[in-house]
């Protein structure tokens, strides 16, 4: 041994399941950084590929300066913020851990010459130490996660994706990644250094009694049975580490819940209907007279996935038969079978409503809504002396630019009641889907196939579909880490917990305790952890999510009612729930598999 | 009739050159009501023969039999039953629990055995030890003499038959250690239970009914309380 330094890595080696989760932890972190820079810079990669493309020979401008690399780059600072302070804490929490695991050896060096200088230099380098491993795990294991993303997005997702590089390799990438695991080493670290070098060199002498400095009263055994009214104090008592993990959870939750509401509100601006067009022919004077035999000649035609149409016929005069018969004029407009598939598949009906009724030739109908229409599932509406029922409502007036039916009454058939209500067979709309691979020329074959009286609208530009895929990706990816932090969080707390009460557990197995007690005073603590933070996480998640949507789209989408998030709440109940069970099932195999008479003599 | 029997018990820790033995062939019986000290030199296996005979630690080949039981052939759930409700431990640091008050300690064997614990049967043990009005207390804040009488009231509560105490008076000073020992040995004649400690203090050995000596895994019988080699 050249110095007291050199104590380090011998020590590392002999503690190396206790300092697994540390490194674990580094692991994360820096992966985590190493693919938000390498990704941002993929899609730098990107938008520069695609601006070369359009622009051809034109000099592009410095990355730097463009509006999507700058957006790019600002996201993963913020993400690298973010991973920073969740590193920090998570490191801090295990260094933390381990070194009130080891007092007693804190007390011996400092009995046997270490100054309080000496042990913070020991505790900062044993955590830098740990950079050595697992921050070039960290990297790579980065490096292929944005290797793989990337392929996902340009083979899955595609469209603009289709120029994102693979096997990409990014230097900021890689700089980030190292800087995030030695910053957030050392800043973790500090906390932990100091409270090592404050141990009394008497405690070498009296033992490690760290332990049962905290207790100040003693456990309810009235309530629960005593294994678990022991967990739930083991949780309780250490209020700082409650604190930390019912927030750890809470956030996570809270998070979840906006970021639903996030979603929905791309998903109002960007409403992905599986009816979308991607070319859509008109009369050009509004009037019907696009012959329905055009229908076929399209659909044989080379590009085309789907067509379909809609008829449409415009202030008739009707009778809503209700307890004072109300006269107006409504709108009346017809759906193909796949449009009114599509309304279904895109959960666009009420509850209550029956679609099957308004398939073929029949008396039943669908009608537009928002919550000031008076129209009710089986309202009838009188039309040219014909009863129509109201097999269904829509959640909305699809056709008005808010979503409101402004009062204005307006029903979708079928194609055949359309026609014999009417008697007209001609159709208002053809809207075609494309297939993947259409070339522009069969885009232009069709617009030539047709008369003067026609609109040809190519909409393939504001295709939203993989924009959407994208974002939902983007936000779904960052919950996932998220939700990685709190996990990684909670069973290295639950770990630590066990670790630091090995003995204590020996004794309770010698004097009886068997292994489901055991396993049940492990879960009991790391339930109590899960239930409080699922509590404040649900209570403030919800107000949250119901302020969220208020504020970014009931304000601007009418029609929008906030409902509460059954689907997500019981996802994360499940998650919360699986969670413990994953935190409580390594420890207490650890102490089932253990010897008592190890458990007993460990120190 | 004898409580203990031990047969032809070893325990060796690890393999080929380094394989180290810790219990050589030892075999002994004791009867019931018996207080047996055992002594030895450190590391020369009296540890090892205890957590052996708790069934803590399971050995090499041999048998132990309490009550007529082989502990080694029951399963570890029927095993850890067994061991609440006939062996009370007692451990040099006291090993109780920092969360659980002096009552609840006491207690906490019959509450794992999701029973009610006897009043009458708490207050006796709480008189017997004069932990009266240290019941609400905190084991922190019990001297080592008090948490130590902790932990023998700890042991008695199930009114084991066979008392297994890993060097009780290590941690103790000397008025503290003989009240350790005379708390013991009452209880050993008022219910009746089999003890075996072990000792590194010669004195304490010599007022034990019986010593044995275990001495680089072997095991000798040194006899009663007269035996001159002690004094």
């Amino acid at each position: 041994m050249k110095s007291y330094l050199s104590l380090i890595p011998i020590s590392s080696k002999v503690h190396r399941r206790q300092n697994r989760m540390t490194l674990l932890c580094i692991i994360f972190a820096v992966f985590l950084v190493t693919a938000v820079f390498s990704m941002a810079e993929m899609g730098v990669r990107m938008e520069q590929t695609r601006l070369l493309d359009k622009h051809g020979s034109l000099t592009l401008q410095d990355l730097s300066d463009s509006a999507m690399g700058q957006t790019l780059y600002l996201i993963a600072m913020v993400l690298f913020v973010l991973i920073l302070v969740a590193g920090v804490l998570m490191i801090s929490s295990s260094i933390n851990s381990n070194v009130a695991q080891r007092t007693k050896f804190f007390g011996m060096m400092r009995c046997i010459g270490m100054s309080k200088q000496q042990i913070i230099r020991f505790v900062r380098l044993e955590a830098l130490n740990w950079c050595k491993t697992a921050v070039p795990i960290g990297i790579v294991l980065g490096i292929v996660i944005t290797w793989c993303l990337c392929a996902v997005l340009r083979f899955i997702v595609g469209d603009e994706f289709s120029n994102i590089p693979i096997f990409g390799i990014s230097i900021t990438g890689i700089i980030s990644g190292i800087v995030v695991g030695i910053v957030t080493v050392l800043i973790a670290a500090k906390s932990p250094a100091k409270r090592a070098a404050k141990v009394s060199p008497v405690t070498a002498v009296s033992g490690n009694s760290e332990s049962t400095k905290n207790v100040h009263h003693a456990v309810n055994v009235r309530l629960f049975k005593i294994e678990t009214a022991l967990g739930v104090h083991h949780a309780v008592s250490a209020k700082k580490n409650l604190i930390l993990m019912t927030g750890s959870f809470a956030l996570s939750i809270i998070l979840f819940l906006s970021f639903s509401v996030l979603i929905d509100f791309v998903g109002y601006l960007m409403p992905q209907s599986s009816s979308t067009s991607d070319i859509n022919i008109s009369s050009s004077d509004g009037s019907i007279s696009i012959d329905s035999t055009l229908l076929d000649t399209i659909n044989d035609m080379e590009g085309v996935k789907r067509v379909f149409g809609r008829r449409s016929y415009f202030d008739v005069s009707a009778e809503l038969d209700r307890d004072n018969i109300l006269s107006s004029t409504i709108d009346i407009i017809s759906y193909d079978e796949f449009d009114l598939d599509c309304l279904t598949k895109d959960d666009m009906l009420k509850k209550g409503s029956d679609i099957s009724k308004v398939y073929g030739n029949s008396n039943y109908v669908l009608a537009t809504w928002d919550k000031d229409s008076p129209l009710k599932i089986g309202d009838k509406i009188w039309v040219d002396n014909e009863s129509l029922e109201i097999a269904g409502l829509l959640k909305y007036d699809p056709f008005s630019s808010d979503g409101l039916t402004n009062g204005k009454i307006t029903l979708i058939t079928s194609g055949d009641t359309f026609v014999r209500l009417t008697g007209i067979t001609d159709y208002s709309l053809i809207m075609i889907q494309t297939t993947k691979n259409a070339t522009n020329e069969d885009v232009t074959a069709i617009s030539d196939i047709l008369d003067k009286n026609c609109i040809f609208n190519d909409r393939r530009d504001q295709r939203t579909a993989s924009t959407y895929i994208a974002f939902v990706f983007c936000v779904y990816g960052f919950l996932a880490i998220i939700t990685l932090v709190t996990v990684l969080n909670i069973v290295n707390s639950i770990s630590m917990s066990v670790s630091a009460r090995i003995k204590q557990y020996g004794a309770m197995r010698a004097v009886g305790m068997d292994e489901h007690q055991i396993t049940k005073m492990i879960a009991a603590e790391a339930f109590t952890y899960a239930l409080s933070g699922c509590i404040i996480g649900c209570a403030s998640g919800l107000l949250l999510s119901k302020l969220l949507y208020d504020i970014l789209i009931a304000t601007h989408f009418s029609y929008a009612i906030w409902s509460l998030p059954v689907t997500s709440l019981m996802i994360i109940l499940l998650f919360v729930f699986a969670a413990a069970v994953a935190a409580v099932y390594a420890p207490s195999k650890r102490l089932r598999n253990m010897a008592i008479t190890g458990t007993i003599n460990e120190l | 009739m004898n409580l203990l029997e031990v047969s032809a018990l070893c325990k060796t820790y690890g393999s080929g050159d380094t394989a180290v033995k810790a219990l050589k062939n030892v075999s002994f019986s004791i009867p019931k009501g018996q207080f047996v000290a055992v002594v030895g030199e450190s590391g020369s296996g009296k540890s090892t023969l205890l957590n052996m005979i708790g069934a803590l630690d399971t050995p090499t080949s041999g048998n132990v039999l309490i009550d007529g039981s082989d502990v080694f052939r029951m399963k570890d759930e029927k095993l850890t039953i067994f061991r609440r409700r006939n062996i009370g431990f007692i451990f040099q640091a006291f090993n109780l629990i920092p969360e659980l008050n002096v009552e609840q300690n006491i207690t906490f064997p019959v509450l794992l055995d999701y029973k009610k614990p006897n009043k009458e049967y708490v207050e006796e043990i709480l008189t017997v030890l004069s932990l009266q009005g240290r019941r609400e207390h905190l084991p922190r804040q019990l001297s080592g003499g008090q948490q130590q009488r902790v932990a023998i009231g700890r042991a008695l509560i199930t009114r084991p038959m066979l008392i297994l105490a890993d060097e009780p008076t290590g941690n103790l000073d000397s008025q503290n250690s003989s009240e350790v020992i005379s708390l013991l040995k009452t209880a050993s004649k008022r219910y009746q239970q089999t003890i075996i400690m072990i000792t590194h203090n010669r004195s304490i050995a010599a007022t034990a009914d019986r010593v044995l000596q275990v001495s680089d895994g072997v095991l000798s019988d040194l006899g009663g309380m007269s035996n001159e080699k002690l004094s």
